[in-house]
């Protein structure tokens, strides 16, 4: 077990980066329309107690990895069971960001160059920074998140003439339930996603911070999510805003006079980036410690090629990749997400209240 | 095991720097500005067959430079600034490409500058071939979209001016200067995109028309109803319909005087429509302008020495501004019915129950509903003097 630490400042800005991620261009509130941004906040809301009993399993479980913990609270044949499920389900989100990134650098901006070329540059660039380790990702993250932001603030305040206030009225138009099911599918995507930490979490140097910079984290993405939304459809209407391929692409279209789109591909590249590199890493320990590998770098290339591979091949076309992150992901994530996180962390209570049994099991 | 690493990594090394040459290269389509044919107008019509004729105004930029450095020599046969070509096509990508068998090179479409509709086109529905210039990656969401009335898109474009070496520039500034005259609805492709929403705004565009051999003028709004051409304002029309929603910035209303006109020039103005509801159901179609202007030109008797002058001619501008918003308002409602105003953009965000049902029929219903037209302006200022000159009695 290598003995890299990160920073709750690093570890915050990571998260930030992570739930930003593919989010930046698949807007996956959209379904409540108008009215997604009641649904952002609902979901941010359940996103940051989804993540907060993430938290709560990791500092039940101080220095151990999402495998450990598996390995222990269910035993060794079905805890290995389903670490090798959460590998494939890491290797299978690596493999859906870089499809995002793939096809929006496809339509948008390099509409003649083959996906496979778009995606696998990426992939090396991604594949350097996890063989470089956990604290360079960390120290990278330091770097380039705080560009997401500034990125967002800098496209909003160049529309601000072109806003009409009055857009997103009415309010609940059409009900309550699209918003609940677009904020429970925001729960999903992002912040379920985090589950993936739970290999990152034992390498923070200060392990009392980490429920704070959880929910720091997800309250900035929530924020973040509605400025979005607010600026998009302002600037765009709810016509056009649902009728949109990338969202926040057409909004950056707009500024009279300027160029800014390219800044909406660094969003991407930055948020996608360091998506694909928390979980192609999470996917290579957990490997690594399944099979007894003592060095995770071993499989990143491996694991990084067919997670490249996977993404040309999972969709047939642009819109299966819509369908899927609107329909098909949320359900596909239970399991995942909130189905085997709460189990462990019944066992882990249950365990931490009868020390003596939990010895004597051991 | 050390030697070894060092061996790797200097692999590693070389296969990464191998990588570098590859970013040089540039995009993958790269295209010189020699390889392209820059777009500065675009023309769309329909042919009596139902077809796609798209027109093209073409920029030579080698040309431009000699012309404006052979300024003073007079004569000669100097290059013109822009070709123009016309291609029919089954749909507009299939025009935009099949053109490239009548020119030479790629035809480059983000410095399009603006987008001149036939009337023909107008009148089948332009919903449709307004689609490629939402879908294509190349095409510029702010160039100017004009209808051509009374002529071609192709004659507009093919015209010669001695105003501006390329037409298109031309045009999209005459459509520009709307902001100081209000004469004219510019409209940009995007707000154009999201009026055709079905968001409770019908579409209105701005008019050009030929005005002689080597010019063009932009005054007047077509009426747009469900993506069909309804009909036309006129310049005064197209004022107080812009007072109404708000897009006038600047604009000079001529009030009577005593034996003349004065000029008064609008330096701020707010306009704001709602649509006022009893029972449920909507009763009245309010129109709120609030404005500001200063005395520009006295061109008849009488004085200005009192604040009360300026009373008795701030309440005729309000009747001069009433009068073009209510001709206006009453032609879409009468003759058009058609709600380029945005009233049922209202009602779909303040009474979104109202709202489910009525949409479809709501031209209709608008067309039926009375309206309440207040205008409230304020005079600020006179300018450098007060008084015009005195006449002798």
């Amino acid at each position: 077990m290598e003995k890299a630490r990160i920073s709750s400042t690093q570890l915050f800005l990571l998260l930030s980066g992570f739930l930003f991620g593919s989010t930046v261009i698949l807007a996956p509130a959209q379904g409540a329309k108008n009215d997604a941004w009641l649904a952002i906040l609902l979901g941010g809301t359940g996103g940051a107690l989804l993540m907060g009993i993430y938290a709560a399993i990791a500092s039940l479980n101080p220095s151990k990895t999402l495998v450990d913990i598996l390995k222990e609270k269910m035993g060794k044949v079905i805890g290995n069971m389903f670490a090798v499920l959460y590998i494939w389900y890491f290797i299978h989100l690596a493999s859906l960001v870089f499809r995002n990134f793939g096809e929006f650098i496809c339509t948008v901006t390099f509409p003649e160059t083959p996906m496979v070329v778009v995606i696998g540059l990426f992939a090396v660039i991604l594949v350097y920074a996890i063989n470089s380790g956990i604290e360079v990702i960390g120290r990278l993250s330091e770097l380039l998140v705080p560009v997401i932001p500034l990125v967002v603030l800098i496209i909003s305040l160049s529309l601000i003439t072109v806003h009409d206030f009055t857009a997103f009225l009415p309010i609940l138009e059409n009900g309550m339930t699209p918003v609940l099911n677009a904020a429970f599918s925001f729960i999903t995507f992002p912040f379920g996603e985090t589950v993936a930490f739970l290999m990152l979490f034992p390498h923070l140097n200060k392990k009392e911070k980490l429920k704070k910079v959880v929910f720091v984290s997800a309250a900035v993405s929530t924020l973040l999510g509605i400025i979005l939304f607010f600026r998009d459809i302002f600037v765009l209407g709810s016509d056009l805003m649902a009728r949109s391929t990338f969202i926040p692409h057409l909004t950056s279209l707009l500024i009279p006079g300027l160029n800014v789109e390219p800044l909406v591909d660094i969003n991407l590249l930055i948020g996608g980036g360091v998506k694909i590199s928390v979980c192609i890493y999470a996917a290579a320990k957990a490997l690594s410690q399944i099979a007894g590998i003592g060095y995770y770098r071993k499989l990143t290339g491996a694991i990084s090629t067919f997670c490249v591979v996977l993404s040309i091949w999972v969709y047939e076309n642009v819109l299966e990749m819509f369908n899927w992150a609107e329909k098909v992901w949320l359900y596909y994530s239970i399991p995942f997400q909130i189905v085997v996180p709460l189990l462990l962390l019944l066992l882990s209570l249950r365990k931490k209240s009868k020390p003596s049994n939990a010895r004597t099991e051991s | 095991m050390y030697g070894k690493g060092i061996k790797r990594t200097g692999i590693a090394r070389i296969a990464f720097l191998l990588v570098f040459p590859l970013l040089l290269t540039g995009c993958w389509n790269n295209r010189d500005l020699t390889e392209i044919n820059i777009v500065a107008g675009l023309g769309l019509d329909r042919t009596e067959d139902g077809k796609v004729l798209l027109t093209v105004q073409v920029v030579e930029p080698a040309a431009i430079q000699s012309t404006s450095s052979g300024k003073g020599k007079g004569g000669g046969a100097q290059p013109k600034p822009v070709f123009i070509e016309s291609y029919e096509g089954e749909t507009v990508f299939d025009a935009v490409r099949g053109m490239l068998s009548i020119v030479d090179k790629r035809l480059f479409l983000s410095t399009a500058q603006v987008l001149i509709l036939g009337e023909r086109l107008s009148q089948d529905g332009i919903e449709e071939v307004l689609d490629f210039f939402q879908r294509n990656h190349e095409i510029d969401y702010s160039m100017t979209v004009l209808v051509a009335k009374g002529v071609t898109p192709k004659e507009i474009l093919e015209m010669e001016t001695d105003i501006d070496s390329i037409p298109a520039v031309y045009i999209r500034g005459s459509a520009e200067n709307t902001v100081s005259r209000g004469t004219v609805k510019r409209i940009l492709l995007i707000d154009l995109i999201k009026d055709m929403g079905g968001s409770g705004r019908q579409p209105a565009i701005g008019q050009i028309s030929k005005a002689g051999e080597k010019k063009v003028i932009t005054e007047g709004t077509a009426v747009f109803r469900d993506g069909k051409l309804a009909g036309w304002l006129d310049l005064y029309e197209t004022r107080g319909y812009l007072f109404a929603i708000d897009k006038v910035k600047s604009a000079v209303v001529n009030v009577p005087a005593d034996e003349g006109k004065i000029a008064m020039e609008i330096i701020r103005s707010k306009g704001k429509v709602k649509v006022a509801f009893e029972n449920g159901e909507p009763s009245m179609l309010t129109v709120k302008v609030e404005t500001e202007a200063n005395v520009g030109g006295y061109e008849g008797k009488g004085a200005l020495d009192s604040p009360d002058n300026l009373y008795f001619l701030e309440k005729t501008l309000e009747e001069e501004i009433k009068k073009e918003i209510s001709t206006a308002l009453e032609k879409t409602q009468k003759e058009y019915s058609s709600d380029i105003f945005g009233f049922g953009a209202y009602v779909h965000k303040y009474h979104p129950q109202y709202w489910k049902n009525a949409k479809k029929d709501w031209n209709d219903i608008f067309s039926k509903l009375p309206a309440d037209i207040q205008v409230d302006a304020k005079i600020m200022r006179t300018g450098i003097v007060k008084s015009p000159v005195k006449k002798d009695e």
